[in-house]
């Protein structure tokens, strides 16, 4: 009785954390033009707070479900609720806190926008959204909260929608995700045609329906039915294809890039921390449901997706950009750990990465803040994103100089940082995975050891092209005179800078096996190689060394590397891989020819049976015209004159004059007359 | 003696005479003297079918008042064709058309 008391109680206080930012969205919005700061901030900290609140009850201890009823179809009972285990509220708790982060440092970014009231209320839906999908116990629920995300995502994207290349953006995320969402419902129609329900606690629990199905002899057998087993690897994939799409994970990252051109701070919310992590969250929620054959594929497609985009980075000017690319190597690197099975490390991967790419992203948003301020303070004309025009921004902004130099060190993982711990325990597990596959499989792990270099290679110059290097466009002095970001900016900086280190996530610096986070999901199947856990990371550390002076000879003492343009590298990482231009040419260019081809058949086909039957119906209506004038009317009119002429011819006789009536009668009674006796 | 067919046959071409008379002629006067060329085409036909009643002499009697009643209509008649020859200034009886407007 007790317990059930309990759980409603949970229960309801989540709902409390979802529901907070929906109230300031609809409060906001109904509200006056160009507020909306307070009510949004009070919001979502009260939702942190719940949030820290329930992560202190629920972690490491009893899940509790709480649900009520939703919906009836036939007789299958649908349910919604909520679902806390560690995953969401660990979820929950990264989420509304990095979003209260956000909020702060968005309240003087966003100072003079003139729609700064849209703004906070799609910032309240995105949390809504957000929370809502990572609490859902329902995966029809998950589905809802996963279109508002996407949804909120598009609304931000194109926040400033009187620029074209924003608005662009937004379609282009927009379209992408639904490609992810198409595969996301048809796995969940699977699923449910499989099992009768759509309860995640149900089917993908310790002892969930997922689990006890088995494939014999070809058949996808569960307790109560049984479909052909090429079904259950169509479900693993459809559902990969969602978690792709919004993973931004190759073939469909190509909006991640694009959506740059949002806010800084939403592309630091949403697109580095949040968002685009619903893809791993997804992936880790429905683990069971993907076979060998889906998991190999997923290792696969994660290691090509953090190589590209690594790559691609390298050889980015543009400051963010360089920042989303980063994001989706990262992001390659969690769905390849979630491939190989290391479900945890990858979980922690996810939350340090949440920390240090916000961080990244803010630091680089004080950057462009500032950058913007000394623009239009001397009115000169640059491009405020393009790292080669900056330098020598170390003296003026020491505190986000030493935010960004702290995020960088996670994304590295140097020692001592967050993602030291995280990162290295997905290699050293790839390798422990490695060591059972033979094949192509075993490059894997080597594919990411050089992945991490080209991370190494790309966040170190852009720190010492944006700190360190000589100014371009002006002087050093002038240089110095860029100051930090206001205060409320860099303290949030600060903060977060906090969570890039190792003490917020363990208590030993170079062990990932003592970190609360990582123990609070267990998943480690491989048997463990003891020398792989001092080698694999000094290898790395060694060699990051040599690359980070690298950078430093080439970007700090020489002023940059002169590469020519015709490098064909180069050019290949410039143009993204030439991705953009690939989809252009595959899809866009034959929706366009195809859309030509239907234009021309409506005009040429369509247009013209119509004008045809026009002229047919304009010679029928002739036709009838000439009936109507000539048949209809000559017979009415015939009618008309006969009586007329018979008037006239009657008229004649009243004359007036005596005599003519009396010739009158007396024909009248001669006609009678010989009427009656002559014929 | 003289056939009942000479008598009928005077009587018609006497009724004739006065009735063209009566829708030729533009002078009322003359008008009026065919209508008593056909008073006396009937009464000579009153006498001449007399002598199919010789008891009574109807055919007789019929003709005296008809000459009676003619003379009496002539009379009439004469007075109205003056009263109307002071009014309008002509006896043409088609020129006498007041009431047609």
């Amino acid at each position: 009785m007790q317990e059930i008391e309990f759980s409603e109680f949970v229960g309801l206080i989540s709902l409390l954390v979802i529901l907070l930012p929906l109230f300031s969205f609809l409060l906001i919005l109904a509200g006056r033009k160009g507020s909306g700061a307070n009510l949004a901030l009070i919001n979502i900290s009260i939702s942190f707070i719940l949030s820290v609140y329930l992560f202190f009850f629920i972690w490491n201890k009893q899940p509790i479900h709480y649900q009520i009823p939703w919906f009836l179809i036939g007789d299958i009972e649908f349910k919604a609720g909520v679902l806390l285990n560690n995953l969401s509220v660990l979820m929950i708790t990264l989420v509304s806190g990095i979003s209260v982060l956000v909020h702060i440092y968005s309240r003087t970014y966003m100072k003079d926008d003139l729609n700064i009231h849209r703004y906070w209320a799609y910032l309240g839906l995105f949390c809504f959204s957000m929370l809502g999908l990572v609490v859902s116990d329902n995966l029809l629920l998950i589905y809802l909260f996963w279109e508002l995300v996407g949804f909120s995502s598009f609304l931000l994207i194109g926040f400033w929608y009187t620029r074209p290349i924003a608005s662009q953006a937004a379609k282009k995320a927009f379209i992408m995700n639904r490609i992810g969402d198409i595969g996301f419902l048809i796995g969940i129609i699977i699923i449910f045609s499989q099992f009768r329900t759509l309860d995640i606690t149900a089917l993908f629990g310790d002892m969930g329906l997922v689990k006890a199905s088995l494939v014999d002899k070809g058949l996808w057998i569960s307790a109560s039915r049984q479909m052909p087993e090429v079904w259950f690897s169509i479900a693993g994939l459809a559902f990969f294809i969602g978690a792709m799409a919004k993973s931004a994970q190759f073939p469909l990252h190509t909006w991640l890039p694009d959506a740059m051109e949002g806010p800084t701070s939403v592309s630091s919310l949403i697109h580095a921390a949040t968002m685009v992590a619903a893809g791993v969250f997804l992936i880790a929620r429905v683990y069971p449901v993907f076979d060998p054959f889906v998991l190999n594929t997923m290792v696969c497609i994660g290691a090509f997706t953090a190589f590209m985009a690594a790559t691609i980075a390298i050889s980015q000017n543009d400051i963010k950009r360089i920042l989303a690319y980063s994001t989706i190597s990262q992001l390659g690197l969690m769905v390849m750990a979630m491939g190989i099975g290391a479900y945890s490390e990858s979980i922690f991967h996810l939350a340090t990465h949440a920390f240090f790419k916000c961080l990244l992203f803010l630091a680089a948003g004080s950057v462009i803040h500032q950058l913007h301020h000394y623009r239009d303070e001397h009115s000169l004309d640059f491009n405020c994103q393009d790292i080669r025009l900056m330098g020598g921004l170390k003296k003026g902004m020491p505190i986000t100089f030493i935010g960004m130099c702290l995020a960088s060190a996670a994304l590295i993982g140097l020692p001592l940082s967050s993602g030291y711990l995280s990162k290295d325990a997905i290699l050293i597990t790839a390798f422990e995975w490695a060591g059972s596959r033979d094949g192509i499989y075993t490059m894997i792990p080597y594919i990411m050891v050089i992945t991490s270099w080209l991370t190494v290679f790309y966040i170190s110059r852009l720190v010492f092209k944006v700190f360190f290097s000589t100014p371009k466009l002006m002087s050093m002095e002038q240089a110095n005179q860029i100051q930090d970001a206001p205060k409320q900016m860099s303290y949030v900086l600060l903060i977060l800078a906090f969570f890039c280190l190792f003490f917020a996530f363990a208590f030993n610096p170079f062990s990932f096996d003592s970190s609360w986070l990582w123990n609070g999901f267990s998943s480690n199947l491989f048997q463990k190689v003891n020398f792989y856990h001092w080698l694999i990371p000094l290898i790395l550390n060694i060699g990051t060394a040599v690359l980070i002076f690298t950078a430093y000879r080439i970007y700090v003492k020489n002023d940059g590397m002169s590469i020519s343009e015709k490098n064909i590298f180069h050019r290949f990482f410039r143009q993204e891989w030439y991705l953009h231009e690939l989809y252009n040419y595959l899809f866009t260019v034959p929706v366009e020819k195809f859309s030509n081809v239907c234009y021309w058949f409506d005009r040429n086909i369509i247009d013209a049976l119509v004008l045809k039957s026009v002229t047919l119906i304009s010679i029928l209506s002739a036709i009838s015209h000439w009936c109507d004038r000539i048949l209809v009317d000559g017979f009415v009119n015939a009618l008309g004159t006969c009586a007329k002429w018979i008037g006239h011819f009657s008229r004649n006789f009243q004359t007036g004059k005596l005599q003519h009536y009396l010739i009158s009668m007396l024909l009248v009674v001669l006609s009678f007359f010989i009427l009656t006796y002559f014929i | 003696m003289i056939p009942l067919s000479h008598f009928l046959i005077i009587s018609a071409c006497l009724f004739c005479i006065g009735l063209y008379a009566v829708l030729i002629k533009k002078n009322a006067i003359q008008i009026l003297i065919g209508i008593e060329f056909m008073i006396n085409a009937a009464v000579l036909n009153f006498v001449a079918f007399g002598k199919f009643d010789k008891l009574n002499g109807g055919g007789q009697l019929f003709a005296l008042f008809a000459i009676v009643l003619a003379a009496a209509g002539v009379a009439v008649a004469l007075a109205i064709i003056l009263n109307v020859y002071k009014h309008f200034k002509t006896i043409d009886p088609s020129k006498i058309n007041k009431l047609k407007n």
